[in-house]
């Protein structure tokens, strides 16, 4: 198959509307279908375009994808096999809270008390890691998308052709949630080509980018020749830093949940549904049992047992500067590791900013040329 | 993109760079470049690394991490960094909570969870997925090779990079027989690659929906090394906490020692010449606190401190302005008084005394009345008053050396202490993981094992029932050989515990008397330390600590063999009262009743058996000082001196037990436990049971007793010891929720490895469409 990368245009679909699955074009002729970036998706509707990428993704992880599997498909591809490594994650994690919380039924009042104890803590351990692993990554991922206008979570829709297999050949035509720097090796470069959405040259987007480093992009012979590897190297450093930090900042939340306030959390959703129905028993207990204040109060509480820092004391003494030390106690050893731990979470994440944000070769290349452009720009190339 | 970098190549003074690397090449036979031999292979199939491949591959790792902070890591470096972070996250949550739990085992256990998570997460693939469909269908689908830039990969990870080529002719061979895969076809080679690529899908597929299993792996993992991890750990303090009690302080605690001085030195120095106010005095009572580790200790320091504050010199006009106005003596006299030469020369020597007594003589002229040594014990107060008022004194260099040399003493005694804490912590403290604690579960569990429960009795043993074990322990004492077992296994267990104490003749008394010495040397060694008169009630304080570690140490050795010789009583109990094995409990209550004056009827003897029951298995404290009048047996006086009488008679010798250990112990063995069993029951008769204890109107009234520490109230708890249902029912509880907990996930475990390894059965299987290709490329066919 050849196309013409001069030619191709990488635009968004004209309709702007965003849906997923079977679509219109798949009934295209082969080399009318081509992969997109979902940039104005994500840009004009970026919460409902992430739930729909991930809902489809989670299909696809728990039900398409392993039947195509257990049938030893042809078809099957190593995406396929990452993206069911979202069934272990969840069904690991569920796994986890019935280990400390599923036995207890069987205990009796005491133990179960108190294995109720280990239990919330535990539960909310592993959902607290799940939330903070992936939370994590936007400290350091969302000041390189505004400050350097890379975006290293940019999704594409990918088109895949598969091969035919019991004669089910009107099907040939798979799509598949791909994000553009998802391999450092090989980057998505040709979908930044030809966008419309960056704008109106070919190079629009290397342009943008080159402009976020400080480059004047009327100076650059090949913008893109010579920012493709300033972007790999923030995607990799980016990468690096949120991968090094995410699991730091998720074992900072498990010992966050472990902290004594949970202890007393009666987490009982059926009670609460039905004291929702019984008005009167609302009010009563309204003050106490209002649970998103209620857990924010216990979360900020723990966090604060955690690293030895009363808040409650800080906040009361912000007006008389001299005492505001009296909040921060004398940490116990538990809590001077609790620190660190924090410490450590804090400090890769602030230090991915760093190196992430920073251009480490800038002075020392050619501000107008391109080092490594082995491309004349004014031929038409040729991929196969 | 050959021709691009023929070009290159050809044009070697544009790019001097490559020309370096074009040995590298080869060339065909026009002159175009061949593409380069691959250095991939196969890498032989392992269950655990190599330690060399473990260190090389962290070499890797910390090499990639600096390469990808400048920005140049590849996805294969960026992919082995992830594990990298994941295993250094999980570790630092595994060294948080390991210094979060104080207890020994949950610590050790923290870094066990991470052991067996990972180590259920690596093996679980290897051993339900890929090791039986290796065996059945020769297909490795976690074989790992090695690229031609040396990075490590699996060669089924991405079926659409087909790295079959890799197999050798013997790998082939194996997986075409195992597949069976017909000898006879075209082009067969290919026919193998295809089925082995198709079963390694399928195992992959299986690998990634089974994996959620990895949590109760990790569980049932960590619940079967507990036991054998806590025994170790109690082993090794058992062995440590003797070994550095012998050896004395060690590095970490100079260390910690050595700053605590310096920190002191540099306060004092800071202070130094400052008037030793009571903040000051504070703040130095607080630091040497620190070091003391002991609130008695502390106040003693404060106020010795107070108490070396310098004394001024007494003066004469001292004197004068503090008996100036006093009602006795006239202000002349006291002019006239203060002229003479004795007066002046006891100012002189400072003895208020004398000088009280010659003011008061001049008084009075001489004369010595009672109303003269009034007057004389109010000028000497008036004088000491006054003394005490202007005594200011700084923090001298001669003041800060004393403190410096008492925090010297106090930081080796309390090191010191500590050891000892330790030491006694690790045998008689009864707390979750210690050697007590351990095993009393231990005990407790055989006798349970030997009462062979069904879940249902476990279940309402668990929840206190005392039916069940009065039931269990009446159809123990039925059947010898069961019962002769429990006795010899129980006393096996304490037997042990006294051996570990001290040496197995004298036990106990041996332990107390290594505590005692210990206690004595090292309060002997600090009270030496202090050799200043000012310090006195320090030293005091440490000479009364010395006391009340050995008295800690005798009760807690105390309380845990009562509860012992209490469970002995109890398997006694229940062989006295079946009739069948001659148990004679009902006759003896009625002679001991008969003797009380009484003339038992069956009501009585009824009421007076089950009393009997409940005095050993359930009876605290309270119970023997309301004389059962809690549980509404309302015994009369006789009665229950009666009851008390048999139950802790020491003149009948324990014959039941006596002969189920003569049988098993022998009989010199047997005489050491009976002498100790039957000494436990005289003392019981005399110090909790004894009527004449005072009657207590109301449970308050006991605790109030226990409130002013009365010696005889922790004597007679630790007399009394634990309950016999408490202490089976607390294990009843935890065998029972172990038992529910194994068995939920035993099966969960069982049922996902049972599909888990069905599912593998199908895997390999050629489809009909392979079938009927297969056939197509028959030679012959």
């Amino acid at each position: 198959m050849f196309y013409k990368i001069g030619v191709q245009n990488n635009t968004i679909r004209g309709n702007n509307q965003v849906s997923f699955g079977k679509k219109e074009s798949d009934k295209k002729s082969v080399c009318e279908n081509h992969d997109r970036l979902l940039v104005e998706e994500m840009d004009k509707h970026p919460i409902s375009t992430s739930l729909k990428i991930n809902a489809e993704k989670l299909t696809n992880a728990f039900v398409k994808y392993p039947i195509k599997g257990f049938k030893g498909s042809k078809n099957a591809n190593f995406y396929q096999f990452l993206q069911m490594g979202t069934v272990p994650y969840l069904l690991g994690s569920a796994a986890m809270m019935a280990v400390f919380n599923l036995a207890r039924i069987g205990f009796n009042t005491p133990n179960a008390k108190s294995a109720a104890k280990l239990g919330n803590k535990m539960a909310l351990g592993v959902a607290f890691y799940g939330i903070m692993k992936n939370l994590s990554k936007k400290f350091i991922e969302l000041p390189v998308k505004h400050v350097r206008g890379i975006d290293v979570n940019m999704p594409y829709d990918k088109i895949v052709y598969e091969l035919p297999e019991k004669g089910n050949e009107n099907n040939l035509v798979q799509h598949e949630n791909h994000k553009a720097f998802e391999s450092v090796d090989f980057p998505r470069w040709d979908l930044f080509y030809n966008n419309e959405y960056f704008g109106d040259e070919r190079n629009s987007y290397y342009k943008k980018v080159s402009e976020k480093f400080g480059y004047d992009p009327g100076e650059i012979d090949h913008s893109d020749q010579k920012m493709k590897s300033v972007i790999k190297e923030t995607v990799v450093k980016t990468k690096l830093f949120t991968t090094l930090s995410s699991y730091f900042w998720a074992a900072s939340a498990v010992g966050v949940a472990m902290q004594e306030p949970w202890e007393k959390m009666l987490f009982n959703p059926i009670q609460r549904l039905r004291n929702l129905k019984d008005h009167a028993k609302i009010k009563k207990v309204m003050p106490d049992d209002f649970f998103i204040i209620d857990f924010a109060k216990k979360l900020g509480k723990s966090f604060g047992e955690f690293i030895g820092v009363d808040f409650g004391k800080i906040v009361k003494n912000l007006k008389n500067h001299e005492k505001i030390t009296k909040g921060l106690e004398k940490a116990t050893k538990t809590q001077v590791a609790g620190r660190v731990l924090f410490g450590a979470a804090l400090g890769l994440t602030v230090l991915g900013n760093f190196f992430a944000l920073n251009d480490f070769s800038k002075d020392k290349g050619s501000k107008t040329q391109a080092s490594t452009s082995l491309i004349d720009d004014s031929r038409e190339k040729v991929v196969c | 993109m050959s021709n691009l970098l023929n070009s290159i190549l050809s044009n070697q003074s544009i790019q001097p760079s490559i020309q370096a690397k074009t040995p590298e090449f080869t060339f065909d036979a026009d002159g175009k470049v061949k593409p380069l031999n691959y250095k991939g292979k196969l890498l032989p199939s392992r269950l655990f690394a190599t330690p060399k491949e473990y260190a090389h591959d962290l070499k890797q790792d910390i090499l990639s991490i600096g390469k990808a902070a400048k920005g140049k890591a590849n996805d294969y470096e960026l992919g082995r960094i992830n594990d990298v972070a994941m295993k250094l996250g999980s570790l630092g949550l595994a060294s948080y909570l390991f210094i979060k739990n104080p207890l020994k085992l949950d610590k050790a256990m923290q870094f066990i969870g991470f052991g067996t998570f990972f180590g259920g997460m690596a093996l679980w693939p290897k051993l339900a997925i890929q090791a039986p469909l290796r065996a059945r269908t020769g297909v490795d689908i976690h074989q790992k090779y090695i690229d031609s830039q040396g990075r490590k990969k699996m060669l089924h990870q991405d079926p659409q990079y087909d790295l079959t080529d890799l197999y050798s002719r013997e790998d082939l061979d194996t997986m075409g027989e195992k597949l069976k895969v017909s000898d006879d076809i075209h082009d067969r080679d290919n026919f193998i690659k295809q089925r082995a690529k198709k079963t390694a899908i399928q195992g992959n597929t299986l690998w990634m929906m089974s994996s959620f299993v990895t949590p109760i792996l990790s569980a049932m993992g960590c619940k079967a090394l507990e036991e054998p991890v806590g025994n170790l750990i109690e082993k090794g303090s058992l062995i440590s906490s003797a070994i550095n009690l012998e050896k004395g302080m060690g590095p970490v605690q100079k260390i910690k020692n050595f700053f605590a001085e310096k920190s002191l030195q540099r306060f004092l120095r800071k202070n130094s010449g400052k008037a030793m106010t009571d903040e000051l005095i504070s703040q130095i009572t607080q630091k040497l606190g620190d070091s003391a580790n002991s609130a008695d200790i502390s106040a003693a320091i404060k106020e010795s401190l107070k108490q070396m504050k310098q004394k001024p010199a007494l003066s004469a006009d001292m004197v004068s302005s503090a008996i100036a106005g006093i009602k006795d003596i006239s202000s002349e006299k006291i002019a006239a008084a203060m002229t003479n030469p004795e007066v002046a020369s006891a100012i002189e020597s400072g003895s208020v005394d004398k000088v009280a007594d010659l003011l008061s003589k001049a008084a009075f002229d001489g004369k010595r009345t009672g109303r003269q040594s009034q007057v004389k014990s109010t000028i000497k107060n008036l004088i000491n008053k006054s003394i005490k008022e202007q005594s200011v004194s700084d923090l001298t260099d001669e003041v800060a050396g004393k403190i410096k040399g008492l925090q010297s003493s106090l930081l080796s005694f309390s090191s010191d202490r500590a050891l000892l804490d330790k030491y006694l912590g690790a045998r008689v403290v009864e707390k979750d993981g210690t050697f007590i604690a351990r095993q009393w579960n231990r005990v407790c569990t055989k006798v349970l094992k030997i009462l062979k429960l069904n879940d249902a009795e476990l279940s309402a043993l668990a929840n206190g029932e005392i039916s069940v074990l009065d039931k269990k322990f009446t159809q123990l004492a039925a059947d010898s050989a069961k019962y002769e077992q429990a006795i010899a296994e129980i006393t096996k267990l304490i037997n042990k515990y006294e051996a570990q104490l001290g040496n197995a003749s004298e036990g106990d008394r041996a332990f107390i008397s290594k505590v005692q010495a210990k206690a004595h040397e090292m309060c002997a060694k600090a009270v030496k330390g202090i050799d200043s008169d000012d310090l006195s009630k320090v030293a005091d304080a440490i000479k009364t600590s010395e006391n009340t570690i050995v008295r800690n140490a005798g009760e807690r050795t105390m309380g845990a063999q009562s509860s012992f010789y209490r469970l002995l009583q109890t398997f006694e109990l229940y062989k006295q009262l079946d009739k069948n094995a001659g148990g004679d409990l009902t006759s003896k209550l009625t002679e001991a009743l008969k003797k009380q004056g009484i003339e038992p009827t069956q009501t009585m003897i009824d009421k007076l058996l089950k009393s009997c029951k409940h005095i050993l298995l359930e009876a605290k404290t309270t119970d023997y000082t309301e004389k059962l009048a809690a549980n509404n047996f309302n015994l009369s006086q006789n009665e229950y001196k009666a009851v008390m009488s048999v139950l802790f008679d020491t003149k009948n010798k324990s014959t039941q037990v006596k002969r189920v250990l003569e049988k098993q112990f022998g009989p010199e063995e047997t005489a050491k436990i009976l002498k100790g069993f039957e000494s436990y029951k005289s003392q019981f008769r005399e110090k909790v049971v004894n009527w004449e204890n005072p009657m207590k109107s109301s449970f308050a009234d006991y605790l109030l007793d226990e409130a002013t520490h009365s010696p005889n109230a922790t004597e007679r708890s630790n007399l009394v010891g634990s309950t016999v249902k408490d202490t089976i029912q607390g294990c009843a509880r935890k065998m029972k929720n172990t038992k529910f907990w194994t068995k939920m996930f035993g099966i969960s475990l069982a049922v996902i490895t049972a599909a888990t390894l069905i599912i593998g059965l199908t895997f390999g299987r050629k489809s009909k469409m392979e079938k009927q290709a297969e056939q197509e490329s028959k030679i012959n066919g």
